[in-house]
């Protein structure tokens, strides 16, 4: 289980654990005391995480792309900062 | 339109996010009008932000041997010690629709927190808010809140600080034993204080509730009559509280 954590300046803490198996996505969790509206969503984008590649170029693309929806809201952090959190979690080891 | 305001009540952790939900709920179906709740938790409880992780943030030993309490929230943000003696805990529930409130997350916390100001104001205090969520006095925390949306309707719940003891807070969150030093201590209470602090004398319940009450009620422009729950809700929140709150796969989702 690779384990990463980001807090964002002037925002709020994000966890992220990812568990690898081949060169996929087992598992991915993030946990922190940021805010996301409404609040089901993050386990859809754990979902959209779970079984693809463990490629920067897919992550980046599908973190991107699910915050670009216009339902959602995130304060204290960034799309961006869930992508860096996740690149971070992905070289730990 | 009329507030409800159900006057300071004491209920355990998982019943008061319960009866938050049940408001929610009946408030949502237009059956339960905007209602100001206030209250406190017995036992002493931690509650836990809905992303948060149970393990990482809590320890749950010492809960266990304190009988403190553990409930997961339904807004994000962060754990919270709730301890009986030391803090108010109020919540707001209206619909999304209701008139002054900006449909931007970020600008109605501080609308719905103005009433807060308002009654730390009337206690001689200067208190600010400070963007995303808290609200401080001499620039240390003083209250918290967390907001969430659903069905149409805004729940904002959030806690005045009375009196604060940081050991006991450190014994129930996760802050490993050798961070608990002395430098640690003092360097979180330069950021977080207490009406206790602050006035030099521990508040009374009911003098700081009804201040509250004042100031939502003139902050957002209100007239209200004190109710308890509807048997509407009483049902619910005891389905809720049942099926959600008290449910270990809730508290441990994460």
């Amino acid at each position: 289980m690779n384990k990463a954590e980001l807090k964002v300046k002037g925002g709020k803490l994000i966890k992220c654990s990812v568990e690898i198996e081949g060169n996929c996505i087992k598992t991915i969790r993030y946990t922190g005391d940021f805010f996301l509206h409404p609040e089901e969503y993050i386990e859809k984008l754990e979902n959209e995480l779970t079984g693809i590649p463990a490629s920067p170029e897919t992550i980046k693309t599908i973190i991107e792309e699910f915050f670009k929806n216009t339902e959602i809201t995130l304060i204290g952090a960034s799309a961006e900062d869930f992508v860096k959190v996740t690149f971070n979690c992905l070289e730990a080891h | 339109m009329i507030w409800r305001i159900i006057p300071l009540t004491v209920n355990k952790a998982s019943v008061n996010m319960a009866i938050d939900s049940a408001i929610l709920d009946e408030v949502s179906a237009g059956r339960s009008p905007p209602t100001l709740r206030l209250y406190r938790w017995k036992p002493s409880a931690v509650s836990i932000g809905y992303f948060q992780s149970v393990n990482e943030e809590v320890n749950i030993e010492a809960c266990r041997k304190k009988r403190v309490d553990i409930v997961r929230r339904i807004t994000g943000g962060g754990a919270v010690y709730h301890s009986y003696d030391g803090e108010i805990t109020y919540s707001v529930i209206i619909p999304e629709s209701y008139e002054g409130i900006p449909k931007d997350i970020i600008s109605s916390y501080e609308v719905i927190c103005r009433g807060i100001i308002k009654a730390l104001t009337w206690l001689g205090l200067k208190a600010e808010f400070k963007p995303v969520n808290d609200i401080t006095v001499d620039g240390r925390k003083i209250s918290g809140n967390a907001q969430t949306r659903r069905k149409g309707v805004i729940l904002q719940h959030g806690t005045i600080l009375l009196d604060l003891n940081i050991k006991e807070m450190f014994n129930v969150l996760k802050v490993s034993k050798e961070k608990i030093s002395d430098k640690l201590i003092k360097a979180v209470e330069e950021r977080v204080t207490s009406l206790t602090n602050v006035t030099g004398m521990k508040p009374d319940f009911t003098k700081i509730s009804q201040l509250l009450i004042k100031g939502f009620s003139e902050s957002l422009k209100f007239t209200y009559k004190f109710n308890s729950l509807t048997p509407a809700e009483e049902k619910l929140a005891g389905e809720y509280d049942k099926k959600q709150f008290s449910s270990t796969e809730w508290v441990f989702r994460r």
